[in-house]
């Protein structure tokens, strides 16, 4: 029998019980939805956190920081990194990594999270310490004024000067400027490493207000930061250590990601981590890589069930046609053919099941998109300082399109393989004895 | 006259059921001969073992002892494939029709050329041809339910004829239809025979009905205890 006509007769099969082919569809519609809405969702969340972190980041930088094999996220919040080592970076290190070859230049960076405080308005902010010559060297695109003027040797005055981010400039974003550019503002910090706790209050001027960086600015400048020169970190904050330095680098190739990162850490005897901000996009690919399997897993159970529910239909189906098996064995059908005829129903099955649950999970995901994004996802950033809401754009991959299309039809397939085999299998005597 | 080899042959044939724990001799060693051209009735009561040997001649059943020669060819040392090829050179009519019901009856008359592989113009020609030939081409559209019983026994035999069989096998073909219809269906199997040399094979119960063959075997407890050449 030719493949078409075999096909022609399984359709015509699947079109007399059309409310029965159609719930058994519906059962892959729906596992199929569910996976192309999970996974297209997750990517799409996947692209706008990345984009969000790379807003901030600078790829040609590497992030130095105490402890061996420290965590991803030392970078703002200082803290969830580092290891119980006694070991500390000093603000002098930067000396010693300027040396290195392939090290255009380094900035140390003290951070604490602290409070700004403007006339009664009091905002949380990350207060940090820099060089702004270097820093603004190593974030050239990042760490530039949107008014004001960073001075780049500030302390050449008598008033300590200071750049705000964004965040903290306009921390509602609705033009309530709680510091602008020549504003006097007091850096509130508490001291907790004394007893009692001591409260230091240090009152500055605002020299500059950052452009709006945006994303989640992991490594790089923030939009919820003050900055101070470093100088006057180390005296404030009363500490030579810092918690990290910035590190430059001559290229960002691998090779030369590698090469500095080795140097870096021989010259610390293994005492510091080295991360590149491509090694931290690329932890954050691998956790959503895990999040996607077990999304996809959660999704694969329900086709599973509407697998179970496709033999369910064809066992009943296989006894209501055993009498029609036994006369096309009678006409001369190779048991092959009737194998295939039931193979056939279920690929129409599968591919039918496929197509209206790819466009039923796009759908769904965007509907589940728009909600989220209208109401706003609070991503709280290190130590909840700020919280921004972004967009999640559902994307469909080529990939994700042709694995839930391969994905329905094989489970299909698979599950129709046990009645069909029967089916094949049936002695057209006895098939065509039955009532 | 020299005989051609016969079409069906069956030789010293036996089948046995176990019905529960109890075996039951349905066939207790047949020898049959049907030549290329013949009408053979084989008459019956019920349970003399006549559905049986149709079954063994239409390869749908393998006997228990014995053998089937169909056309020279011995049944018993074909395998599942080289079976559904041969049962495609035999035209089967069954008493309750077993036309497909969601098919029309030009569909029911082209399944079997489908199944042989046939073309869908060309099957779709020869399907009319059938139909116009068993009196039903006003009717092709028609679906079995919406076909009397004589008419749907006419695509059943219209189908039998699709592959250009070797013999048709009947099985008691008038047994649901009313005895006017029948005798009309009668008329056409004979017409096939007597003017298209179609070899006819066909087991009823019916004495009157057996009379329109050329050859008739009686079987009782599965056996052939009479022949009667009508020629």
């Amino acid at each position: 029998m030719k493949v078409g006509d075999v096909f022609s007769y399984a359709f015509g099969a699947i079109r007399l019980r059309k409310l029965r082919a159609g719930l058994t569809t519906l059962g892959v519609v729906i596992g199929i939805a569910a996976i192309v809405a999970l996974l297209s969702i997750s990517q799409g969340l996947q692209v706008t956190i990345t984009d969000q972190l790379q807003s901030g980041f600078a790829t040609d930088t590497l992030i130095v920081s105490p402890g061996s094999g420290g965590g991803m996220f030392s970078g703002v919040g200082g803290g969830i990194g580092g290891s119980g080592s006694d070991f500390s970076l000093m603000v002098t290190d930067t000396q010693l990594i300027n040396e290195i070859e392939g090290v255009v230049t380094s900035a140390a960076i003290i951070q604490e999270v602290g409070y700004i405080k403007s006339g009664d308005r009091t905002v949380q902010a990350y207060v940090v310490g820099v060089d702004f010559e270097v820093y603004s060297e190593v974030y050239g695109s990042t760490f530039v004024a949107e008014s004001g003027e960073i001075l780049l040797n500030p302390e050449a005055g008598t008033v300590v000067v200071v750049v705000v981010g964004k965040r903290v400039s306009d921390p509602w974003q609705n033009g309530t400027i709680v510091c602008g550019v020549n504003g006097s503002v007091e850096i509130v910090w508490t001291n907790t490493t004394v007893r009692p706790a001591e409260n230091k209050t240090y009152a500055v001027t605002v020299a500059a207000v950052l452009e709006e960086i945006g994303g989640l600015s992991l490594t790089g400048p923030s939009d919820s930061a003050v900055y101070i020169p470093i100088s006057q970190a180390q005296s404030f904050f009363g500490t030579d250590e810092c918690d990290r330095i910035v590190v430059k680098i001559a290229n960002e190739d691998d090779a030369t990601i590698e090469a500095v990162s080795d140097a870096i850490e021989e010259a610390f005897s293994g005492q510091v981590s080295v991360r590149s901000s491509t090694a931290v996009l690329n932890t954050i690919s691998s956790v959503f890589s895990t999040i996607e399997l077990f999304l996809a897993g959660i999704a694969a159970i329900s086709l599973l069930v509407a697998g179970v529910g496709i033999m369910n239909i064809m066992i009943v189906s296989l006894m209501e046609r055993t009498r029609e098996i036994g006369i096309l064995k009678a006409l001369g059908m190779k048991s092959r053919t009737v194998l295939a005829i039931f193979i056939s129903e279920a690929v129409i099955v599968g591919l039918l099941g496929a197509t209206f649950g790819i466009g039923l999970g796009w759908v769904l995901a965007n509907v589940a998109a728009t909600i989220f994004t209208g109401g706003g996802i609070a991503v709280a950033t290190g130590q909840g300082a700020v919280s921004g809401a972004f967009a999640i754009t559902p994307i469909l991959t080529p990939t994700l399109l042709m694995g839930a299309f391969g994905f329905g039809i094989a489970v299909s397939v698979i599950f129709a393989i046990y009645p069909a085999w029967r089916a094949s299998k049936l002695k057209p005597v006895e098939a065509l004895r039955y009532e | 006259m020299v005989l051609a080899k016969p079409i069906v042959e069956t030789a010293d044939l036996k089948k046995t059921y176990i019905l529960g724990k109890v075996p039951v001799n349905a066939l207790r060693g047949v020898n049959l001969k049907v030549e290329k051209g013949d009408f053979l009735a084989i008459l019956g009561p019920s349970g003399s073992g006549k559905s049986t040997l149709l079954n063994m001649i239409g390869a749908l059943d393998k006997p228990t002892e014995g053998k089937v020669f169909i056309d020279g060819v011995d049944v018993s040392t074909l395998n599942d494939n080289q079976l559904a090829d041969l049962r495609r050179s035999i035209g089967f009519v069954f008493q309750f029709f077993n036309l497909i019901p969601r098919l029309n009856a030009i569909g029911n008359v082209e399944l079997p050329m489908a199944v042989s592989g046939l073309g869908k113009n060309e099957r779709r020609k020869h399907a009319e041809e059938l139909l116009e030939t068993v009196g039903l081409k006003e009717r092709m559209k028609h679906k079995p339910a919406e076909l009397s019983g004589g008419e749907r026994q006419r695509v059943a035999i219209a189908r039998a004829l699709a592959n250009n069989p070797g013999f048709l096998l009947m099985d008691e073909p008038t047994g649901n239809i009313d005895s006017k219809t029948a005798r009309e269906i009668m008329g056409l199997v004979k017409r096939l025979n007597e003017d298209e040399g179609v070899t006819i094979i066909m087991i009823t119960h019916d004495q009157q009905l057996a009379t329109q063959a050329t050859r008739i075997v009686k079987m009782l407890d599965g056996s052939i205890i009479k022949e009667i050449d009508q020629l």
